[in-house]
């Protein structure tokens, strides 16, 4: 049977795809390059000599012919995690080389990327995306979206199977509210001049599409070291008379955080209690927790963990602040709370300085590092390893609250929230 | 900077153990007072030193695998007042001072701190002006306890022991009779670091040679000081190194 000219014609061109490499010589061997650096950093930095009982030498021969014959970046990046992987440890990994581009594109400190989002934070309850909070005056306030609705759909696309073969692949609950939640809202973020259709159900049971527009993300921008771009906020106040209140998305930008804990802590002298909300806080600087646990205790040599590297430990030693507070302290966490958050909630209740509210936080706590690898990749790897006060390593295991309170679809719909009511009730019982 | 200056002052922390060659019998070496001794001849002699009352440094801080810049500024004066200030940009300014009796730090990250025992003593001792003239002073027996190659240069090491903390290890070029790296480990609630600093780039400053390029590696991470100007007998204001309020309420309490 002939096959028409034009199918011939895409069969030799899909068979020269095929049998061409996408890279150039030099590029493969930025790749290899890359592979090696990867592979030695581990070898001589990871804090564990032994690398978790793997033979890494043995993972090397085993990958190394295969990334040499690499033909394509994301076959490369593939190889590399794949290598990364074998340690079943998370803060290792590769990160696309674009993110790094489009901080070299900027000249003035301010990344030109026009991204935004509709204005929610979502929370996955029972493996439902629940909409946990609307920024006032956003495209999602203005066409009425509630609290406690689900997210079925964006842009025509189901959510559930996309959510369950994550679930799958991660194998472990641990990491997947965290994961599964950043998909969800990423799936919503996009250009400013474009709309993204989300389908709800609503408080009604009733299922709604909106196309809802865009708008920047909430916060400041701040730029710290190679990292991307990232938008800080921090909400503090009196949430009753008598309970200081201090919220923050990222553990960044410490003068604004320190200003922020300054202010509330002063106007907080006689406070019946306070609250420091770490809900949706995927960490980031480590030492800031030590000095977020100096606002709350006059006691000196108190130390919320240990991080262990290769070659030093370091206390994480908490330098108690000049007027701190000393009455009740709850802290709010839930499974998008990682990292320093962990640190600080986990060391935090260890001392028995808090009492810890919400979900299990994430089990992500090692501190890493990023560096820039040959060929325009970005490598993060872990530098140690971190075992709070009470012995406990928060890697793979995270902080178990004192009082387990679970968000609910009912609740949200109603407008309240169980895990702030929660710390509220203990503070007044107190 | 002073030689002794450079231990940790002006670093966030970083750390590394580099491998040492084995030592020498200590009769092939020349003695800990010679090795000292030389090192203040050949940077510019006493009497260069002398003329000297207090220094401003200004140059850069960098930790090139994060990303982080800063530009840092040092004050110091005799006999042991110190301010340096890192304004790290994403995080803010790093301070750390001294006015001679209260040995203090200020980090955006971890708070106001007091510094008390070992960690003071290390203070006191990085802050002290002309240290160079002083080792007499300041330690106890110093030993030349082997050699090493220390960026090809082969170097004297010489080992200080303080009154309060744990010894010093600095080498010194056997052929320029310059420091080319200071070992040290630094005392402090966060637990005791190895800190490793790596000199070079000497440049005259007035009739005194100084390192103008400092690399410290400690808890992993690698920092850089490249310094970019030093002015001796500056006018400095006399409240530069005037305890800040949130220390001194700190210092209240102890």
């Amino acid at each position: 049977m002939r096959l028409p000219s034009g199918a011939i014609l895409a069969a030799a061109l899909c068979a020269w795809s095929f049998a061409q490499p996408t890279l150039t010589p030099a590029q493969r061997q930025l790749n290899v390059d890359s592979f090696e650096q990867v592979w030695k950093t581990v070898r001589d930095k990871h804090w564990d000599p032994k690398l978790n009982g793997v033979d890494w030498q043995a993972v090397h021969d085993e990958l190394r012919p295969k990334i040499e014959a690499a033909t394509s970046m994301q076959e490369a990046r593939d190889i590399m995690s794949d290598m990364l992987k074998r340690l079943k440890q998370t803060h290792f990994g590769i990160v696309p080389g674009e993110a790094y581009k489009e901080l070299d594109q900027k000249d003035d400190g301010k990344s030109d990327h026009s991204e935004g989002d509709p204005g929610l934070d979502v929370r996955l309850v029972d493996g439902h995306a629940l909409v946990t909070f609307v920024t006032p005056d956003s495209p999602a306030a203005a066409k009425g979206v509630k609290l406690g609705w689900e997210i079925l759909r964006i842009d025509g696309k189901e959510l559930e199977p996309g959510l369950a073969k994550v679930r799958e692949a991660l194998g472990s609950p641990m990491l997947a509210e965290l994961i599964e939640t950043r998909s969800v809202i990423e799936r919503m973020e996009g250009p400013l001049d474009k709309t993204v259709e989300v389908e709800f159900l609503d408080g009604s049971d009733r299922k709604l599409s909106l196309k809802l527009g865009r708008t920047g993300p909430r916060g400041v921008e701040t730029v710290l070291g190679t990292l991307p771009p990232l938008h800080f906020w921090v909400d503090a106040h009196k949430l009753q008379p008598d309970v200081g209140y201090v919220h923050f998305n990222m553990f960044f930008e410490p003068e604004a955080v320190e200003s922020a804990m300054k202010k509330m802590i002063a106007e907080c002298r006689d406070c019946k209690g306070f609250i420091i909300d770490l809900r949706g806080n995927p960490g980031g600087i480590g030492g800031m927790a030590m000095g977020l646990a100096g606002w709350f205790t006059k006691q000196s040599g108190l130390v919320l963990g240990t991080m262990y590297l290769r070659t030093a430990s370091i206390k994480f030693a908490v330098f108690p602040r000049p007027n701190p507070f000393n009455g009740p302290l709850a802290i709010l966490v839930d499974g998008c709370s990682a990292s320093t958050s962990e640190i600080f909630a986990g060391g935090m209740q260890d001392l028995k300085r808090a009492r810890v509210f919400g979900t299990h936080t994430a089990a992500a706590a090692l501190p890493s590092m990023f560096n820039k690898l040959p060929n325009g990749d970005g490598f993060q790897y872990a530098i140690a390893n971190y075992i709070s006060e009470g012995g406990r390593p928060l890697e793979g295991i995270g902080v178990t609250p004192d009082q387990e309170v679970k968000l609910t679809r009912h609740q949200l719909l109603e407008g309240q929230d169980p895990v702030l009511d929660a710390a509220l009730s203990w503070i007044h019982g107190q | 900077m002073s030689l002794f200056y450079i231990g940790r002052n002006i670093a966030i922390g970083a750390a590394m153990v580099l491998s040492i060659s084995s030592a020498r019998a200590a009769d092939d070496l020349p003695k800990a007072d010679t090795v000292l001794d030389k090192y203040v001849e050949v940077t510019g002699g006493k009497a260069a030193y002398e003329k000297h009352h207090n220094e401003v440094s200004k140059g850069s801080f960098s930790m090139a695998a994060m990303g982080l810049k800063g530009d840092v500024t040092a004050y110091r004066a005799e006999p042991d007042k110190s301010l340096t200030e890192i304004d790290l940009g994403g995080i803010g300014k790093v301070r750390e001072g001294s006015d001679g009796s209260v040995f203090w730090s200020i980090n955006p990250m971890m708070g106001p701190h007091v510094k008390e025992g070992t960690e003071k003593a290390q203070a006191q001792l990085q802050s002290r002006f002309n240290a160079e003239l002083k080792w007499r002073d300041i330690f106890k027996d110093p030993k030349t306890v082997g050699t090493d190659t220390v960026d090809g240069k082969d170097c004297y090491k010489v080992q200080l022991t303080p009154a309060d903390g744990s010894p010093i290890t600095q080498c010194y070029d056997k052929e320029s009779g310059l420091m080319v790296k200071m070992s040290m480990t630094a005392q402090g609630p966060t637990g005791d670091q190895p800190v490793d600093s790596f000199v070079s780039d000497y440049r005259k400053e007035g009739d005194v040679l100084m390192p103008h390029k400092i690399k410290q590696s400690a808890a992993g991470q690698e920092v850089v000081i490249i310094i970019d100007s030093v002015t001796f007998n500056a006018d400095i204001p006399a409240d530069k190194f005037a305890v800040p309020d949130e220390i001194k309420a700190l210092a209240t309490k102890k």
